[in-house]
């Protein structure tokens, strides 16, 4: 009995904690750390070539590929002064005792030669340190200026061989006013080849990438109405897809045949689905309020959108036909711009408390929300890199608004943009 | 012997009316005397002005009207802008006086075409405020529709918080910046 009541007290003790702490705002958990990265040894690549252009090139595919594995978080790089502990490097006699000796685990060979017309030839061959053993090589050809494309192509490779979705050489469309209008732009994911898409002379918004990189869906005030149209990025053709009423915030299907996005053609902003030539559309919500920022499952079966139909904007998941409609935000009274991760089981969205606005994610499965930003800023338009390990936001921090990227953990924060305000960030899958 | 003295004298009455009718004739006056001699030093002089400037037309208020280019009428705003509440989108007490004003001047052209603008201010996400700065819009439109003007004249878009009044970022310049604005697009 006596133990029955001390049971009974904890449990009311526990039950009060529970309500006490669903009553609070916001759930904010930090998480630091992650997986264990994979120590990998990067020694300066091998040049057979007197080359001082080739050299350099064999420099700048290090420094890159350098940059995208201690990015990736999946790699961690030897501390390079380790190398000098041990004998240098000679490709046709690896002494793996040596690099297990400074606790690496994998080693990236690098050769590199010229080739007819000014080309180089870029070999990388991976080894596991302890066995020894050849895991993967891969040879490139290409003109001293695609470096950064040969490293990318090559950290991209190092992720495949591990068994983790490539993202180096995904892209980033966005919004810049740059050049004076706010227009479409693409760029890599370090923020290098900054490219301009649209020239309409008129507000250009909110651009999608679809899943092959070569379309770009986005709103365009240039016919004096906020219309959605798809941009072929290698053909320079431009279909309208929606026309009437006010028309954003594509999403692709992971297939990339249809486009999810909001209008308000009935009179009110509704989710609607349309094939990627316009064909095809279908209403899915059907809503006083306003329902918006629609974004895919990676399964292509689920759509995360934005709907104020409790009052004030919050996060609802709906099956891709428009039913089953439930709500997944919870804390707080304001949350838009949602971003399912291409692993499923998060959302990344924007919340508003006390006209801040941070960048949040939202765990499915545990329910557990994380904050990634803090800065006391405006963070906003969340968009997950292909292997959910990063997230790209645009911020007013510094003043003007910038792009920025951090991991899904908020640390490593790092500028892509600078010229000029840039906004809506969209990674590729 | 009455009754004969009455007609003799109404018989003689109708003579003379009669005889004196007759003999009226039309009295010509004699022509006046010719002048003489005027006095010269006693001519009046007449002082010479400048001849008035020529006045132009007076125009109608409708010939004014139709006289502007479009330009010219909306750097005028005959139509007031109105502002709305944080997060809300419904008509303020203080927009309707506004809007009655405007609905006035739309009925006195009712040729007139307008393009009404939703903004926001910057303390909404892009996407929500898009479709906040549409509500906006549509809230106005619907209101002056109320007050007997065709929807047919009206067209409606929001730029969301992309064009801001006021690029400030505190309570005034976000005040300034929750608003519907009205354009002439046809006259």
């Amino acid at each position: 009995m006596k133990i029955f009541k001390i049971f009974m007290t904890g449990f009311i003790f526990l039950g009060v904690l529970i309500i006490f702490a669903f009553n609070q705002q916001e759930v904010v958990i930090k998480i630091k750390g992650g997986m264990p990265a994979i120590p990998v040894a990067l020694p300066k690549f091998i040049v057979y070539s007197d080359n001082p252009e080739i050299i350099k090139a064999a420099q700048k595919i290090h420094e890159v590929l350098r940059a995208d594995l201690k990015f990736s978080r999946v790699f961690e790089l030897v501390p390079e002064e380790f190398y000098s502990y041990i004998k240098p490097l000679d490709p046709k006699n690896i002494l793996f005792k040596d690099w297990e000796s400074i606790q690496s685990n994998v080693l990236i060979v690098g050769e590199i030669s010229s080739s007819e017309n000014n080309k180089l030839v870029f070999t990388g061959s991976v080894y596991d340190v302890r066995s020894g053993r050849f895991i993967f090589g891969k040879k490139y050809r290409g003109g001293v200026k695609l470096v950064r494309l040969i490293a990318h192509k090559m950290a991209d490779e190092m992720m495949k061989a591990f068994g983790e979705k490539p993202v180096f050489t995904s892209k980033i469309v966005f919004v810049s006013d740059r050049d004076g209008n706010s227009e479409i732009y693409m760029m890599d994911y370090d923020g290098h080849n900054q490219i301009r898409l649209t020239f309409n002379k008129a507000i250009d918004m909110l651009p999608a990438l679809s899943p092959d990189r070569t379309k770009v869906a986005y709103t365009s005030y240039r016919r004096a109405n906020p219309d959605l149209f798809v941009f072929h990025i290698y053909t320079g053709k431009t279909i309208p897809i929606s026309t009437k009423g006010a028309n954003y915030a594509p999403s692709w299907s992971p297939n990339g045949r249809k486009i999810a996005f909001c209008s308000s053609r009935s009179g009110n902003h509704e989710i609607y689905v349309a094939e990627e030539d316009g064909k095809n559309l279908r209403r899915l919500t059907f809503n006083k309020a306003i329902d918006t920022s629609p974004d895919w499952s990676p399964t292509g079966r689920e759509i995360v959108f934005t709907s104020d139909r409790s009052g004030s904007p919050q996060l609802y998941i709906m099956d891709a036909e428009g039913t089953n409609i439930r709500k997944i935000s919870y804390g707080g009274t304001y949350h838009d711009s949602p971003s399912w991760s291409p692993n499923g089981d998060k959302i990344a969205y924007v919340s508003r408390v006390e006209n801040r606005f941070d960048i949040y994610v939202l765990d499915l499965r545990t329910n557990q929300i994380i904050k990634i930003t803090e800065n006391n800023a405006r963070n906003e338009n969340p968009s997950w890199s292909p292997d959910g390990r990063h997230i790209v936001y645009s911020s007013n921090v510094s003043g003007k608004i910038q792009i920025y990227i951090t991991d899904y953990d908020g640390q490593n924060t790092r500028v892509l943009t600078s010229k000029g305000n840039n906004k809506m960030p969209d990674w590729s899958y | 012997m009455i009754k004969k003295l009455i007609v003799i004298f109404l018989t003689s009455l109708l003579v003379f009316l009669v005889l004196f009718s007759c003999k009226k004739r039309v009295e010509v006056k004699p022509p006046a005397p010719p002048t003489t001699k005027a006095e010269e030093k006693a001519m009046p002089v007449e002082e010479v002005k400048e001849t008035p400037a020529i006045a132009k037309p007076k125009l109608t208020e409708e010939e004014i009207f139709k006289a502007k280019t479009l330009e010219e009428l909306n750097r005028e705003q005959p139509l007031q802008m109105i502002h709305f509440d944080f997060d809300k989108y419904d008509i303020r007490e203080d927009a309707k006086p506004i809007l009655e004003k405007n609905a006035e001047w739309l009925r006195r052209h009712p040729t007139v075409k307008i393009l009404i603008e939703g903004h926001c201010d910057e303390r909404g996400t892009e996407e929500y405020n898009l479709a906040l700065g549409e509500k906006r819009a549509r809230a106005t439109m619907e209101y002056l529709v109320a007050l007997g003007i065709s929807p047919d004249r009206i067209k409606i878009i929001s730029y969301g918080k992309s064009r801001p009044l006021d690029p400030g970022h505190n309570e005034i310049a976000w005040a300034k910046n929750r608003r519907a604005q009205f354009v002439i697009i046809a006259k």
